[in-house]
């Protein structure tokens, strides 16, 4: 998957791409707009990374240049977050934006999803280790026991298993089961995970619900 | 013309304005009033020199024996501006004393005695009368020339002019130092104002010597003056705040950082540190995004999207949203909203979320929260009921402050501490409504009160 970043600032753009590079993506770094500009002509990309303020173009030429070329994602970066900019963004074609700072976990949770192209596939049926959850009949099961969750454990297990293996923010959560679009000082998210976490992994030897400092939590069988 | 930028200066030249109009008004008035007095004069003057002409003539005295005395006419009549014809049928002078030489004037007959100009000679009034005598017909014609009367009300003219010029003038002058003195508490409150600034918004204008207009504007700027100092204590405690809460996350990075840079340690420990630094720039990333929100939703121009909402289908999910919180020291949140009101819904629901979380922070275990309305007059009320320790009447008025914190220990060590209900204020004040909490032994309530329609009234 190759992904072109063009941000200006050396030090975001420096981490973004080793963070990027490190989960897997090939990318590459346009510095500014007239960079980014001779990239997107050059070469296709699976996703396109934009600072809105860039010397040279700035981002919404950027994007309009992509629009009049191809359908490949793209996400906005930007230091504005009023309403009108996200607006603007959104109508001229970008697919999500993000408002800085942002923590790489969100932007990475992003990415994927944006790479995953189209809506998620519903899912019936997981199962990761001894864990089975069945969609449909609201079954969970883990080894030979029965577990009983509540509405709001159940939907934080299937976002879990959803996105198997990937870090997921305190806010990615909050927004996903809970639908709310703020981030707060609540620790609703934590006390949810600990909630969660006595009945699907403290009974049991192996954990698979891990929490990852500052960054969030990730369900996934673990050596 | 351009208005003078001085009121002293504006008030004499109204002044004498008005003085002029005023003298020039009765000037007019008496210099007519004088002309006409005079004319009228002259006129009964001329019909009296007519009546003693018929007199004369009716004592029998001959035409001719008139005729005989013409200097005795001229020195009864005294001066070079008066005349006098006797003239016959024919219209040709049987008497005539013409000190001027005027044309002898033809004139209609008139039984009757009739006055008017000469025909000949603008400037000359007439008095004239046709008799019978001895059979004959005879026109005697009194006359005056206007010159002296002309020049009489010339000086008195210019006199008049020459009384206006100075009356204006001397009411210009007088006006300037009526109106100085005047406006001289102005000037008074205009020097108590000059030594108020940012360091004495203490002090306040003296109202009580000043006239009764100046002591209802020294009153209101005194409003004024009490606002602003609120305000600025206000922003000045909140900057000290605010330098204070980022202080403590920045020393703790920067303090642990080099405390862990002493010496070489393990990948853990690094892994510990970094972990706990995101944590620390999470709480002054979410500090700025409130403090953001904050500046944004209190610009008093903002216009916001608004819908209407159902409040329990707003309330339900919050209260699921919270639930495992609440459940965890034994408490439950109930939900006895309806109603429904016009707002701007992620701001909305922000609110009440932080009111349900200030009340989970806040209250007793084991007690529960319940979450009830009340509409009336426009208005719907939203409430957040707790219980716990009653909070105290001076706590109570700056809960909404930026900052505040009831508890002075610091019990929440990653929040970003006392930004709730701040938000939870200015998102009312934004509605156009207010936020505000009672308490007592029984219970604390925190209430939010917003206009139905949404605060296009208040707007």
């Amino acid at each position: 998957m190759r992904i072109l970043m063009v941000e200006d600032e050396s030090k975001t753009a420096d981490y973004l791409a080793r963070g990027l590079g490190e989960a897997g993506y090939r990318v590459e770094v346009a510095r500014d707009g007239l960079d980014g500009r001779h990239l997107i002509e050059e070469a296709d990309f699976d996703l396109i990374i934009l600072d809105v303020m860039l010397p040279g173009l700035d981002g919404w030429e950027l994007l309009r240049l992509i629009r009049r070329r191809s359908q490949v994602p793209v996400l906005f970066l930007t230091a504005r977050d009023a309403v009108e900019y996200r607006v603007k963004g959104l109508e001229l074609g970008a697919d999500d934006y993000l408002v800085k700072p942002f923590s790489f976990v969100e932007l990475l949770a992003r990415v994927r999803t944006l790479l995953r192209r189209g809506p998620p596939r519903e899912r019936e049926r997981f199962q990761v280790a001894d864990l089975h959850m069945d969609v449909l009949k609201r079954r969970v099961t883990r080894g030979e026991s029965r577990l009983s969750l509540t509405n709001q454990e159940f939907a934080l297990l299937q976002l879990l298993l959803e996105r198997e293996g990937e870090v997921l923010s305190r806010t990615l959560i909050a927004a996903e089961v809970w639908g709310m679009n703020f981030d707060s000082d609540t620790n609703v998210v934590e006390v949810a995970v600990r909630r969660l976490r006595a009945k699907v992994d403290d009974p049991f030897p192996r954990r698979l619900i891990h929490t990852e400092r500052g960054m969030g939590y990730v369900l996934e069988e673990r050596p | 013309m351009r208005v003078p930028a001085s009121l002293s200066l504006r008030l004499s030249l109204l002044f004498a304005l008005v003085t002029l109009l005023l003298l020039g008004g009765l000037g007019a008035y008496l210099y007519h009033a004088l002309g006409q007095q005079i004319a009228w004069r002259d006129d009964r003057m001329l019909q009296g020199r007519l009546e003693r002409m018929e007199a004369l003539l009716d004592d029998g005295e001959s035409i001719a024996a008139l005729r005989r005395r013409p200097l005795l006419y001229a020195n009864m009549l005294g001066n070079r501006e008066s005349l006098l014809w006797m003239l016959d049928a024919r219209g040709a002078p049987l008497i005539e004393v013409n000190p001027p030489g005027l044309p002898v004037p033809a004139l209609p007959p008139a039984p009757e005695g009739r006055l008017g100009e000469h025909p000949a000679v603008a400037s000359t009034r007439l008095a004239w009368r046709s008799v019978e005598h001895d059979g004959r017909r005879l026109t005697l014609v009194a006359g005056k020339t206007l010159e002296e009367r002309e020049r009489m009300l010339a000086a008195y003219r210019l006199r008049l002019w020459l009384a206006m010029g100075a009356g204006a003038v001397l009411a210009c002058g007088l006006g300037w130092v009526v109106a100085r003195r005047g406006l001289r508490p102005v000037r008074r409150l205009a020097e108590r104002a000059r030594t108020i600034d940012v360091a004495h918004l203490h002090q306040r204008l003296e109202a009580s010597d000043e006239t009764a207009e100046l002591r209802e504007l020294s009153r209101a700027l005194n409003q004024m003056l009490a606002r602003l100092e609120e305000g600025f204590a206000q922003l000045s405690r909140f900057s000290e705040d605010l330098a204070h809460e980022m202080r403590t996350p920045l020393g703790n990075l920067l303090g642990a950082t080099q405390q862990v840079l002493q010496r070489e340690r393990s990948p853990e420990e690094y892994r510990q540190l970094l972990g706990s630094h995101v944590e620390e720039y999470e709480r002054l990333s979410r500090m700025i995004e409130t403090m953001l929100f904050l500046a944004r939703t209190e610009q008093p121009s903002r216009t916001l999207p608004r819908e209407a909402i159902e409040l329990r289908a707003l309330v339900e999910p919050l209260c699921d949203y919270f639930e495992g919180m609440a459940e965890d020291d034994g408490r439950a949140l109930i939900n006895c909203t309806q109603g429904r009101v016009t707002a701007n819904l992620d701001l909305l629901r922000r609110a009440l979320a932080n009111l349900i979380d200030n009340a989970l922070r806040h209250g007793d275990g084991g007690t529960e929260i319940r979450l009830v309305s009340l509409a009336e007059d426009g208005w719907l009320r939203i409430g957040v009921v707790s219980h716990g320790a009653p909070i105290p009447d001076a706590q109570r008025e700056r809960l909404f402050e930026r900052f505040y914190r009831g508890d002075p220990a610091r019990s929440r060590p990653a929040g970003t501490g006392g930004l709730g209900l701040a938000i939870v204020r200015s998102v009312a004040q934004l509605h156009g409504g207010e936020a505000w909490c009672e308490s007592d032994a029984a219970a604390t309530v925190f209430w939010l009160s917003l206009p139905v329609d949404g605060g296009r009234a208040a707007n």
